[in-house]
Order: structure tokens, then sequence, then C-alpha cells
């Protein structure tokens, strides 16, 4: 639930928070790219470290940290699962550079939960809407989207009240063995569903109430506009993007971080 | 003609045999405020839906009679074209709002009306100030209390200019105070801008002052209708099982015994107005023969200590901090309520009784025994806790089987389960349900199969949070008799509320909250006429504590909060100035 927490959406006012949501996905998406283009430890550590900067001017470092913390346990299968399959695969050793390796794919996907908690913890889904529909995303599917960001929080808060309700009445989820645990969990999903059900009729109640889909010349309240901060941003974005293919196709190759040689 | 005109409205949902709506005849004036009442199931909700178009637009099933709402026909129009004509506004702010700012919400109507941006921003500006949130504007929407919520609800629907108001039941969730600012919007409202309002509400207490017309539901069909001073003293009405105003039910029991009341009052004001003559004649030359020693019966009998809680802090961690240094000790058998407005920490304080929360700071101990070591399965045995919503427990296909569900858990003998399911079926009155499905009982028999479910295996504590949210006038009674019923096996009992009226009769240990500290502690009398804390606490006392704190200045007793003892005070000053 935790590795969530780098999607929810809190208010601020830092410089990051501003800029236009269109320049803001670029940017998520050359953090994207390049970090699929590099497979060293050197470059994706670099990347790595130059979002932390842009993290502290939009002051979510809390909430960074812990989508971090969610996501340590996955690192940690990433890092163990690269680091066992070379093992067997390169007949039953390891050398310091394997270790580079698993290191870099595991530093990879710290890369990727960031510049995702950067975009959506710094992009209001109000806005995010609008950027869809300036991509001519339907507004059904983008109306979709932005109600399941808003109730994510709703739903986990619900779902904690369900954990509430059923351990008062005796549930014990962490007892027994692996296929009774899973079982103690329909208590919990069942009542979740439901209500979920019930809500969305609800939902779908109050929205024709608000007269929604009476025209589809939708109109609305808020205008994306670029403006010469965007633009600046923009120019900032586009000269990364260029000195990361740099870097990759013209620069020569990066060595090797640890020392060479062989660990078992 | 009228702005509403039903006429032999039928009405069936699909799937169902018997019809919600059994020929509703009524016309609406324009500019009338209404006030819709009647018990749980009596077709109200039903009716409002009729009123834009949910029916038969959004629900199908069988409709008969016709629907005429500012001269549209319901039948031919569609929701979304209706919206305009007839705002409808419902008990759950939640499930209503869909932006993240008030003030993007308030557009979503408008948006989807396509108005142009000028023109949104003239309606959104009008909407804000004619609900009094335009100061939150720029707020996000989970930020807001209930009450705001409620409010921003009625903003975005007002937005679209509707002539007509519909509110089913908007104060359930809200505190009384919440509760009342949003009766004093939809009242502007409805003489400023002459909206025509339609309010569906069990709170009788606090609407009433407020309409011009009383129409009670019943069994799908109008039972009564007429001005509230009228409808509220009709044996009919109080046969519907509908909620009477109490200061209503004073002026009636006083009527009976001789008290000349001319005029029905329905405000502390017009009852003070009302009784002046009586209270000029008696005067203060009452005030040593009529004080009954109040301070003499409080607190003196309680019983050994079952339950202390010392020093207790906790902080959630996205850092709010619930509870702040909090004591409190709780007796065996004793009755206590727990109130204070939304977030004072109140329902973070009972999750600590059976450990779903440990302490961060401080300890409690259950009979001088320290409960950090128990787990909750372990307490939940001493202490059961009801959770408000009951939707968040029911998960099985018969209510049989829910009730057994913690039994199970407990490792209770089989002969021992089947037991104590009849029991406690039989103690809520739910047998004849013991094969069905939960998920097709009303709310108000859904919440009695989770308290059934709790109650089974007997604990010695009952914690139950927020029990009369929802509940109608009838159903709250029985509640009470049914904590009466407890209290007389020796229970403990713990209800968390901020439902003042249902507290001043049930007259429990009240334990005051706000910003996570205890600020208050005493007999209901003590506590309802703390003036301080309780509005430190944002809890309006109940109306006959309104109306005694008053009367105190002609030196009568002020910390009078039930009908019947407000009734034999005020009859024993009539004979007593002859």
């Amino acid at each position: 639930m935790s590795l969530l927490e780098g999607l929810r959406f809190t208010r601020g006012d830092s410089p990051i928070h501003e800029i236009d949501p269109r320049v803001k996905f670029l940017f998520t998406m050359v953090i994207f790219v390049s970090a699929i283009l590099f497979t060293q430890l050197l470059p994706l550590l670099f990347i790595l470290l130059i979002q932390v900067p842009l993290v502290l001017i939009a002051k979510i470092q809390r909430e960074w940290a812990q989508s971090l913390r969610g996501g340590l346990f996955l690192a940690v299968i990433i890092l163990v699962t690269n680091l066992l399959s070379i093992y067997f695969f390169s007949g039953r050793t390891l050398t310091t550079e394997n270790l580079e390796y698993a290191l870099a794919i595991t530093v990879r996907f710290l890369v990727l939960i960031t510049s995702f908690s950067l975009f959506f913890l710094t992009t209001s889904p109000d806005k995010l809407s609008l950027a869809l529909d300036k991509a001519r995303i339907p507004f059904e599917f983008n109306f979709a989207f932005i109600t399941a960001i808003r109730f994510v929080p709703v739903l986990a808060d619900e779902a904690q009240s369900i954990i509430d309700a059923q351990r008062s009445r005796g549930l014990e989820l962490d007892k027994g063995s692996f296929f009774m645990r899973i079982r103690k969990y329909i208590p919990i999903l069942l009542p979740l569903i439901i209500n979920s059900i019930r809500r969305s009729l609800e939902l779908a109640e109050a929205m024709e109430s608000r007269a929604f889909g009476a025209t589809s010349d939708r109109t609305n309240l808020y205008e994306l506009r670029m403006r010469g901060k965007d633009y600046a941003a923009l120019v900032v974005v586009l000269l990364a993007l260029a000195s990361v293919l740099y870097v990759r196709y013209v620069f020569p190759p990066f060595g090797q971080l640890l020392p060479p040689g062989t660990l078992i | 003609m009228g702005i509403i005109e039903v006429e032999g409205l039928r009405y069936t949902y699909p799937n169902v045999e018997s019809p919600a709506l059994k020929g509703v005849d009524l016309t609406i004036d324009e500019g009338e405020f209404i006030l819709l009442t009647g018990p749980s199931g009596c077709g109200k909700t039903t009716f409002s839906r009729c009123l834009n178009g949910l029916i038969p637009h959004f629900y199908s099933g069988d409709l008969e009679g016709s629907v005429i709402v500012n001269g549209l026909d319901v039948r031919e129009h569609a929701t979304s074209e209706l919206a305009q004509n007839v705002g409808l506004i419902f008990q759950n702010p939640d499930n209503q709002i869909f932006a993240l700012t008030v003030e993007k919400d308030v557009a979503f109507g408008l948006e989807n009306l396509g108005i142009p941006k000028e023109q949104m921003i003239e309606d959104i500006d009008w909407a804000l100030d004619a609900t009094g949130i335009d100061h939150l504007r720029n707020r996000g929407t989970h930020e807001l209390s209930g009450g705001q919520k409620q409010r921003l609800a009625i903003a975005s629907i007002l937005a679209m200019r509707p002539r007509i108001l519909v509110l089913d039941e908007p104060t359930s969730f809200l505190d009384p105070i919440g509760a009342e600012r949003t009766f004093k919007v939809l009242d502007a409202l409805n003489r400023d801008h002459r909206i025509t309002v339609i309010l569906i509400e069990h709170r009788v207490d606090l609407a009433a002052k407020y309409v011009d017309k009383v129409v009670v539901f019943g069994d799908g069909l109008i039972m009564n209708m007429g001005s509230p001073e009228d409808v509220f003293l009709r044996e009919e009405t109080r046969l519907a099982g509908v909620g009477i105003p109490k200061l209503v039910e004073l002026t009636r029991k006083l009527r009976i015994r001789g008290v000349s009341i001319p005029e029905t009052p329905l405000s502390p004001e017009a009852f003070i107005q009302q009784i002046n003559p009586l209270i000029q004649k008696a005067g203060a030359q009452f005030e040593k023969t009529l004080h009954p020693d109040l301070e003499g019966f409080a607190g003196e009998h309680r019983s050994s200590p079952l339950i202390r809680v010392e020093g207790l802090s906790f902080a959630y961690p996205s850092g709010v901090q619930a509870l702040r240094d909090v004591s409190l000790t709780i007796h065996k058998s004793e009755f206590l309520a727990i109130m204070g407005e939304n977030g004072a920490g109140k329902t973070t304080l009972v999750k600590h009784l059976n450990g779903l929360l440990r302490p961060q700071a401080g300890r409690i101990t259950y009979e001088d025994a320290d409960i950090a070591d128990l787990s909750v399965a372990a307490l939940a045995r001493k202490v059961g806790l009801v959770f408000q919503n009951p939707d968040d427990q029911l998960f099985s296909e018969n209510v049989e089987s829910e009730i057994s569900f913690a039994l199970d858990n407990f490792g209770f003998e089989k002969e021992v389960v089947e037991k104590r399911v009849g029991w406690s079926l039989n103690l809520l009155d739910i047998e004849k349900y013991r094969k069905s499905s939960p998920f097709i009982l009303s709310g108000g028999e859904r919440k009695r199969v989770a308290l059934a479910s709790v109650l089974a295996w007997d604990p010695d504590v009952v914690v139950l949070d927020e029990p009369t949210i929802g509940q109608d006038y009838r159903q709250k009674e029985r509640l009470r008799h049914f904590l009466e019923q407890l209290r007389t096996q020796g229970k403990t009992i713990i209800i968390v509320t901020h439902d003042v009226e249902f507290v001043a009769e049930c007259e429990p240990r009240i334990v005051l909250m706000a910003e996570g500290e205890i600020i208050g502690d005493g007999t209901t009398k003590e506590i309802m006429t703390d003036v301080e804390a309780m509005e430190r606490a944002s809890v309006a006392p109940p109306m006959i504590t309104k109306v005694f704190s008053k009367l105190s200045e002609y030196g009568l007793p002020g910390g009078v909060v039930d009908v019947d003892e407000a009734a034999s005070l005020l009859i024993r000053l009539k004979e007593g100035s002859g």
C-alpha cells in the first residue's frame, strides 16, 4: 500500500508544482527512456541523484521516502533474483561485474519510482485531467481515471475500517498456514467489493444530478497555457534529452565502478 | 399552478414485488420550504428520485401517474436537463464531490452543461457566496470538515441555478453545529432567493423552525401534511413513528395539564415568549421551593474501576496528533457517552480499548492488568466494538453465519455457538431473518445484525461508534430501550456520538473531547450546562437545555435535559402560582 503513497497528490506551491503538466510528463518520459537506455551503475546513479534536488525543491521528500520504503521489498527481490540467476547461469561464480550489473538494475527501479512520484505528487489530478483533455482523450475515460485517483485514499480508509471491524470480531490475519491466511482475506475483500459497488451507484446518481453528459461541448474552468517558465522548463528537458542521447551514443562507454575480481 | 405537481404517483423498483410509492398526490408552490419526514423505508428517497428524473431514467421499473417540475414532465426530459430546474443533494457528501479543489468541484456541473468560462465564474462566485464558503474557494476538498463538504455539495448544485433544491437527509453525518449551519444556509436561500426547498430529514428538532410545511410519509403514501405547529401535534403523526420536536412535545404535555400556551413554539425563544406570563407571575419567589436537589444524585454510586487509561497519546502516521495525554477511568456497569465534534479523537480513543491501536505514550489497564501484552482477539472477548457502518463488516451468506463468525474465531464449542446465535438473534429481534442474506435487509436491520454479531460472545464492555447515524425515530427508541436492557444485565456501555438529543434521553456520564483532549467529564446535566466546554467541543446543547439555561435567569434550575422533567417543573411552577 505504501508504494501507492507516492501517487497521492498533496497540495503544494513549489515551482515544480507550477510547471505545466505536459512538460512535467515529458520530463518523466525522458527519465524513463534514459533509465532504459543505460545499463551501467554510474549513469543510473547519476540519474537517480539528479532528481533529488527536484524532490527537495518540491518539498515532497517525506512522501518520496515513503514510496521508496514501499518499493524496498520489490527492490530487494530484483537484486536477489538477478544475482541468483547470474550465479547459476555463469557456472556458479559471481564477479564484481555481475554484482554491479544487479545493483544497476535495482537502481533503475528506484529511478522509475522517483520519477513517477515526482510527477504524481506534484501534479494535481485536476491539471492532469486538463492535459489528458488536450491530448484528445475522450472525457469519459479521462473522468474515470481522475475519479479512480480521487478515490484511492477513500478506498484505503475504507479497507482500514473493514480490517478494524473484522479484527474486533476475532479475525487474526497473521495466524495459520499460508492458504488459511489467504482465506482470511475473504471477510475483508467481500465488504470492500460490495461497498464499492454501492458507492459507484451513489456516484452515478450524483453525476446524473450534476448534468453529466448533458452536452458534448464540455467547457472547462481552467485552461492550460504555456507560460515563459514552462517554455524554459521545456528547453531544459529537451537539452537533457539531447545530452542523454549524446552520452549514450557518441560518448565512450562508462567503465566499471567496483574493482574487477571474483566474489564467489 | 405549483412549481411541483405530483399526481397519482405510483412506482415499483425493478425485480421488487411491492411498490415503493402507492399513489402520491402533492402540489408544492414556488418559494415554499417543505420538510419531508417519515420512518426509514417509507418512500421519501424514492420520491426525491422522481423529482429530478433519476426515476424513470436511471432506475427503470414501473412508473404511473405524473410528475411535473417547473412545467416539465420528468418522463420526457433527461436528468441532465432537469438538473437546471431541480437540484438533488444526497446524504453522503463524499460520494458527490468529484474534483480536488472546492472551486473546481462547483464548476463540475457547469462544465458538463457547456457554460462559457466568464458565465461560469459568475455562477461559482454566487454559489460560494450564497452558501457562505467563499473563504474555502481554493481549498482541497479532502481537507474540509463534514459540514463544509455538505455546504460544498449544496453550492455545486446551486451553481447550476435550479429553482428547486431537494436534500435527502443532508445532515446525517454532521455534528449538530454542522447541521444547524446547513439549515441556516437553506433558510437564507429560501428567503433571499425564493428557492423552493424540499428537505428530507429525521432531525426535526433543528429543522422545524425553518419550514413552512411538513409532509409526513408512511408506507409509500402521504399520511399527513400541514404547518409544523399542526402536524407535530396530531395523533396520526405520533403514530406514524416520526420524531416530534422536543418543544412541541413539551407544549403538548403542558397544555394537557392546563398550562396556557396560545401558539405552538418551535424555537427556545418562542417557547420562552409563550410561557412568559407564567414565569412573570411566578417570579423569583419560587426559587427556593422549586430548586430540586440536583447535585445530591450525581456520580455517587460508582462501582469499582474496570478500565483505566493513563496519559494516553497517539499520533497517526500522517502526523495528526489524535490524542494528547488522555486519562480516564471507566467503572464497571457504567453507561458512558464520549462526545465531541468529528475529528476530536473519540474513535481513536475507543480503538485503544480493544487493542486495535496501541498507546504511543501512556498505558491502559483492564481489571488492573496492563493490556499491552494481549492480542486484539483476546481483548475483543472482553471489549466488544460495534462500528458505525454495518457494511464494513457484513460478508456472510446468511445472518446466522454472520453472527457465528466471531464465535468460531474465538473457538467456542459447536453447541455453545448454536445457543449463542439463537440467544442474540432473539435479543435483537431478528430471529425471522436467520436464513436471510444480510445484504437484502434494510439499513436499520443491518445495523442490528452487526450489533448481534458482537453481543453474541457476551463481552463485558460494549462500545458503539455512532449508533444513531442514519436511524429514524423508532429505531433510536428501540436502541435506547435495548441499551437500558443491557445495563440491567450489568454490562458496561460506551457510546461514541454527537447526537445530543439521544444522549439527553439516555442521561449517561459524558466525556467531552476536543482536539484530542478530554475537556469535560461528568453527569449529563453537568456537561450539558457547561456552556464553555460544550462550545469548545462544538456540541450544541439539546433544545430543552437551551430553554432552561435561558429560564435560569428567572430563578428556575438551569440543568434540565429531558422533556418529562421540564414538564413537571413547569407544572409545579403553575400550581405554585395558583
